[in-house]
């Protein structure tokens, strides 16, 4: 894709993703579904309301959601070098949705405990997954950090399946259940506050990174002679995406394939090189979650976690991908 | 002879308790020449390339580069200085050629730098060099074998190293190949490029090469010019198997004869 052509996708992208932010602000279940019309706002105090202290943070907070999981998708994918490769992928789903059982039954079940305890627990599972893949002595980066990933993942699953089986059914398991499907219907200003300075460190370091990630996503030693320091520019691009991705899971609970599919539907658009299939993914996830989340709150009278929403569309869509792939023979000498 | 990169001495091994795969390797690589280093499978070739590139560090003795020790200088600037196209480079995602061949320019731009417009012409003038100028929009996983060799020796091009290793560069190619690659690596040799290649082609060493390597068991059993290295003698004894040099049309030809059998 040229460059002036790509130049005008995103901006159509960028226009697209303005006008269901705008749409999105008016549809809904008030005052009668599928929404209400802009001049409401001016009339009803009560929609004035609705939209400024519920829709807006929520919406924000969408956006930033699939704009950060799907960047966090597209970086791992690309420095792990396989396309199978999510977010969630280095314990931090599992260890945040752990954090947040802890602190539902033991803590306080209070929404700002919960968010710190499952930021708190994503990041300790991404930490324990790099020290442990430090400390195994056979495979490459790749496959240490693989490896190392799904044994911590595994470890707070099983926590997160003890909790439950303590858990008091009739309070507690629920309450657990609901996080963990996912779904950002209690949003509030204050978690937009909460995630926006990692979520802003995230997309800054990955965007102006956009082009390295090409060259980290080379065998080993072509990208060292090629002058990148692979352990620390790897870990600065891991961390603060990770980081960023387990704030938004905090408040989010776990939302899947956002993180697989997007980055994925991005490099198929937009071709391989990072500079143009990040920043184009950011887009698109930002997108893809809002509507998603639209779909949550307005399918049925009751609200449909949003996790569930996203692994539906998800799995349709990567089913498609899949079977409309080309498969090209490779002619090998 | 004017020597562009020295090994002094050294001894390499993979871990405290591994074996020792080089040790106390001398070695000088002349400017501006083709050196092609040979030996059977095992014997250290690729470990060493790696030793002279940085990536891996001798635990006794130096490298030299250029008249400086490796230590003084720092990864950007030996990256600017030495290129490496490896034996395998695997490319995971389906980059353009232009958009893998681009890539060469990292050791000019921090990371947070895009590459610019000389980037660019400075890629396409490599692609033309290899002359692969047609490729340039091609999925690199939708090329052939010599046109991917091609293409990852473009990217080293595009570095503009006053030294490129390559390992292997001719494996698995065919020979209209093997002759479009060797004799590129001539004609940057022409240029003042340094080179160092290994191969387990004797043939296609006598092709591209002014200065030969014999290397046996982690050490080097002999090197200088073909006369010297590429014997009868020399071959049979590294490679323990029968070969013949013969000379045909003053052109040396290295030839195979079949094993006795045992038993």
């Amino acid at each position: 894709m040229t460059k002036d052509k790509y130049n005008r996708f995103i901006l159509l992208l960028g226009l697209g993703i303005l006008v269901v932010f705008l749409v999105s602000v008016f549809i809904g279940r008030y005052p009668s579904p599928p929404g209400m019309l802009p001049g409401t706002l001016f009339e009803d105090r009560l929609a004035r309301q609705l939209v400024l202290n519920l829709r807006l943070p929520r919406l924000l907070v969408a956006f930033l959601l699939g704009m950060i999981l799907s960047a966090a998708g597209s970086v791992m994918q690309m420095i792990f070098r396989n396309p199978l490769v999510e977010p969630g992928f280095l314990g931090v789903s599992q260890g945040a949705a752990f954090g947040a059982a802890i602190s539902i039954l033991y803590f306080a079940n209070h929404p700002l405990v919960i968010e710190l305890s499952a930021t708190f627990f994503g990041l300790l599972a991404l930490g324990a997954s790099y020290y442990l893949s430090t400390r195994i002595r056979y495979g490459g980066w790749v496959l240490r950090l693989i490896l190392s990933g799904v044994a911590v993942s595994a470890l707070f699953s099983a926590g997160v399946g003890v909790l439950k089986y303590m858990a008091d059914p009739l309070t507690e398991l629920p309450e657990i259940t609901f996080w963990l499907l996912g779904g950002l219907y209690s949003v509030t200003w204050r978690d937009l506050l909460f995630v926006l300075p990692f979520a802003l460190v995230g997309i800054v370091v990955v965007y102006v990174m956009r082009w390295r990630v090409n060259l980290l996503s080379l065998n080993d030693d072509t990208a060292f002679s090629l002058g990148a320091s692979l352990t620390r520019e790897r870990l600065i691009l891991l961390i603060t995406t990770v980081a960023a991705a387990a704030a938004l899971i905090s408040i989010s609970g776990v939302i899947s394939w956002v993180g697989l599919i997007v980055p994925h539907i991005s490099r198929r658009i937009f071709g391989a090189s990072a500079e143009k299939s990040i920043p184009a993914a950011m887009l698109l996830g930002g997108g893809f979650t809002m509507i998603a989340d639209d779909l949550a709150r307005t399918l049925l009278a009751g609200e449909i976690p949003l996790g569930i929403l996203t692994s539906a569309i998800g799995a349709v869509l990567f089913i498609y991908l899949m079977i409309s792939m080309s498969f090209k023979v490779r002619r090998d000498g | 002879m004017d020597k562009m990169l020295s090994l002094d001495s050294v001894y390499f091994s993979y871990g405290e308790e591994d074996p020792v795969v080089l040790a106390d390797l001398s070695l000088d690589i002349p400017a501006g020449k083709v050196t092609a280093i040979l030996g059977p499978n095992g014997t250290g070739k690729t470990t060493m390339l790696h030793i002279m590139l940085g990536l891996l560090k001798p635990f006794q003795g130096g490298v030299t580069v250029a008249g400086k020790s490796h230590k003084d200088y720092s990864k950007r600037e030996l990256s600017q200085l030495i290129g490496l196209v490896p034996q395998f480079e695997s490319i995971p995602f389906n980059f353009s050629v232009i958009e893998y061949v681009l890539l060469g320019r990292s050791p000019y731009l921090n990371p947070f730098q895009l590459p610019g417009n000389l980037d660019l012409e400075i890629t396409e003038k490599a692609l033309k060099e290899a002359g692969i100028s047609h490729l340039a929009e091609k999925p690199v996983t939708e090329i052939s074998g010599g046109e991917r060799q091609l293409v990852h020796i473009s990217r080293v091009l595009t570095q503009q190293t006053k030294i490129l290793l390559l390992d292997e560069p001719t494996a698995h190619l065919d020979l209209e190949n093997q002759n479009r690659i060797l004799s590129l690596l001539r004609r940057m040799a022409a240029q003042g490029v340094t080179t160092v290649i290994t191969t387990h082609d004797p043939n296609a060493a006598i092709f591209a090469a002014d200065h030969f390597v014999l290397m046996d068991q982690g050490d080097i059993a002999v090197e200088g010019e073909l006369e010297k290295v590429i014997t009868t003698e020399n071959l049979s004894m590294i490679y323990r198997t029968p070969i013949r040099v013969e000379k045909t049309n003053g052109y040396t030809m290295v030839v195979m004869d079949k094993m006795e059998e045992h038993g």
